[in-house]
């Protein structure tokens, strides 16, 4: 249904110019031609401006009437006033869909003008996303219809997850970071005020789609509850996850009612609710939400089979700080096995601990293959289902030394492992980035590595139910 | 399947125009799908208080019984711990009077024990019937310690929801005190879940507390809310 729009093979780009801003920066028009072009989409482009006779080396039509060929997809580049007009040249013109990037509908108060050009759309059988958007990036497909300046990145490392969000601004700074960070993308849509596709529509089209494995919503509501929850349980049943910030935790949750548990359990609650039911991981910053698709992203086939975390360092200090935040995320430290024990004795220094948290010391330099004998004797072990790994100040050339060891247990490992990388990352200019390289989950302290296995875990226990429930 | 004596109940109340069931009613409601309530009878004189009483077993519990009754306790229409009949005859007449004389009294076995809990369901416009285990009782609304799930769900979600709470720890073994019948209470949960998708009139339920004597827990107050008809 949304392949005209996502993946469309013929874009026109209403609104098209070379104009700048009074800072020098691209005006929209400019700019989504721009990015289309520089982003290598393969289909034709049509720019349409009654002003211009060639932008970018492509003939500019006065009116998206004029255009000879089929058109897939519109981008409404034009302000709010003159949207009507044009959705109207998309109907006349048989347009699949239509981006309305103009503010100034339903968020402003405009609510009637937002109608008229539904209604447009609806009876020519466009779908339209927007108005008041920054578009979307089809990253597999080279396709996209965005004004975010995060198309300014040279280019978008491809891989299989989807971003969704309300919000164009933070969405855009959202894809952004998840690339800095070594996250591979598939799409970004951003709904803005979904006059028509809702997030619950973009989410079902996605969960389908053979390159997409994870779901990384940012929401501030749902307009159509009963449509979301249909794309989240058929999530469930393919296994994709779906992780969700939505905001409004602090709204005051009180309801109008007559129990106490109505007055307890308000709106966010009720979301709650809903996301233990459908397996949906909620998280509780707007930055977890991109490091938890990271790690959901390159550890999908590793999920821990339970909670059970072996911890591993050479800092004393960093094991207690680790010990401490697997209490605080309902995850367990048990100690291990005699026989891992022994082996672990073996590979590392005498002043070593070697029960669970495991503190290989700094000694372990010494040891050329101590380091993965000890996490790979950790890893091994019955006892634990996921490794923690964390690193505190370590500069080059001993940080790569480290970063090695990290990459090539976790290649090895069937278990989860996630990194914490406490110390300057700029001295380990060569090491940390090693580890995005390979796709080895990490992060910047030890609350963000156990919390993401605390997810992990969740979402394990959440498909283990599911199939015991289907069993049933 | 629609439960046919709560289909019942919920009409009565609607003919009558009360919103809510009366104590009586809710607990009858509840206790068709599977919420363990404590046992009790209606009496609408003193004499048949005591008779009630009786085959009770000492101590009970007497109190006024009407829909939409809340705040018994703080309107003194309960009497607690009743040992024998002089004192069952006497707090029904109190309690009447209290009403304005014309009333049903209910007749409960007191019911002892250290932990109190709470299960309730509330429907949520978009998402629908939200089923809630949290601490009941004075804690309910001190501590706000709960845990949710969309109906409907199985045991297995229903015994992990058990765990969520902070206050976990609390259904034991603790303090010489028993493990809760942990089954009992999941299933009581899926059973509110249940009793939610088949009678979409209703819009909310408190089962609070729940009273956890020995290992059993037993509902000794419970509140069905009808949602407004269209």
């Amino acid at each position: 249904m949304l392949d005209r729009l996502l993946r469309a093979q013929s874009i026109a780009v209403v609104g098209a110019s070379k104009g700048k801003t009074p800072t020098g920066a691209d005006k929209l028009g400019a700019a989504a031609l721009r990015y289309l072009v520089e982003h290598g989409f393969e289909g034709e482009i049509y720019p349409v401006n009654p002003k211009e006779r060639e932008l970018l080396n492509r003939r500019c039509y006065a009116s998206l009437r004029d255009i000879p060929g089929k058109v897939d997809l519109a981008l409404l580049l034009v302000p709010a006033p003159a949207c009507l007009a044009a959705m109207e040249d998309c109907a006349a013109k048989g347009v699949g869909a239509a981006v309305v990037f103009a503010s100034g509908f339903a968020e402003a108060g405009e609510s009637e003008l937002q109608e008229r050009l539904i209604s447009v759309a609806r009876s020519a059988g466009i779908r339209v996303l927007g108005p008041n958007t920054n578009g979307f990036v089809n990253v597999a497909d080279n396709v996209l219809g965005c004004i975010s300046m995060v198309c300014r990145l040279e280019s978008f490392p491809r891989g299989d997850i989807a971003l969704v969000t309300q919000s164009g601004a933070l969405g855009g700074s959202m894809l952004g970071n998840g690339i800095e960070l070594g996250g591979g993308f598939s799409c970004w849509v951003a709904t803005g005020n979904e006059a028509d596709l809702t997030v619950a529509d973009i989410l079902e089209y996605l969960i389908e789609d053979d390159g997409t494995n994870v779901v990384a919503m940012f929401l501030e509501g749902i307009r159509d509850p009963d449509r979301f929850m249909r794309a989240c349980h058929r999530a469930g049943e393919l296994g994709k996850p779906v992780i969700v910030y939505k905001i409004g935790a602090s709204e005051a949750s009180a309801r109008a009612s007559a129990s106490h548990t109505g007055a307890m359990v308000g709106s966010d609650r009720a979301f709650d609710a809903m996301c233990r039911r459908y397996g949906i991981i909620r998280v509780d910053d707007a930055a977890e939400l991109v490091t938890t698709a990271i790690t959901m992203s390159w550890l999908r086939d590793k999920l821990p089979r339970g909670r059970r975390v072996g911890i591993v360092a050479s800092s004393g200090g960093i094991c207690g700080v680790a010990a401490d935040e697997c209490a605080r995320w309902g995850l367990e430290v048990p100690e291990l096995d005699p026989e891992t024990q022994d082996r672990i004795r073996a590979a590392v220094p005498p002043f070593g601990a070697v029960r669970n948290p495991v503190d290989v010391t700094q000694q372990i330099q010494s040891y050329p293959t101590g380091m993965q004998d000890t996490i790979r004797a950790v890893c091994e072990s019955d006892a634990v289902d996921g490794v923690v790994l964390l690193m505190t100040m370590a500069a080059e050339p001993r940080a790569s030394f480290y970063a090695r060891a990290f990459c090539e247990a976790a290649r090895a490992s069937e278990k989860p492992i996630i990194v914490a990388w406490a110390g300057a990352v700029s001295l380990a200019s060569e090491g940390f980035p090693m580890l995005s390289a390979n796709r080895v989950p990490n992060y910047r302290s030890a609350r963000g590595a156990v919390k993401a296995m605390r997810r992990l875990a969740d979402y394990r226990i959440f498909l283990e139910r599911r199939a015991e429930k289907c069993e049933t | 399947m629609r439960d046919l004596s709560t289909a019942a109940l919920i009409e009565a109340a609607r003919a009558r125009g009360t919103r809510a069931l009366s104590e009586h009613d809710s607990k009858r409601v509840v206790a068709a799908y599977g919420v363990p309530v404590c046992r009790e009878m209606l009496a609408v004189s003193p004499e048949m208080a005591v008779e009630a009483a009786t085959e009770i077993g000492y101590p009970v519990v007497l109190k006024g019984c009407a829909p939409e009754l809340a705040h018994k306790s703080e309107a003194g229409l309960v009497a607690l711990g009743l040992d024998d009949e002089g004192a069952v005859a006497a707090a029904y007449e109190e309690i009447t009077e209290r009403m304005g004389g014309t009333c049903e009294v209910l007749v409960q076995e007191m019911v002892q024990g250290e932990r109190e809990l709470l299960l309730g369901m509330v429907r949520d416009p978009q998402f629908g019937p939200c089923v809630t285990f949290g601490l009941g009782g004075l804690f309910a609304e001190v501590l706000d310690d709960t845990v949710s799930c969309l109906a409907p769900f199985a045991m297995t979600e229903a015994l992990a929801m058990l765990d969520e709470i902070r206050a976990a720890p609390i259904l034991g073994p603790v303090r010489g005190l028993p493990p809760v019948d942990r089954k009992a209470l999941a299933a009581a949960l899926v059973g509110l879940g249940r009793l939610a998708l088949d009678h979409p009139e209703i819009a909310e339920i408190d089962v609070n507390p729940v009273i956890v004597k020995g290992a059993q827990p037993i509902a000794v107050d419970a509140l069905v809310v009808l949602a407004q008809p269209d």
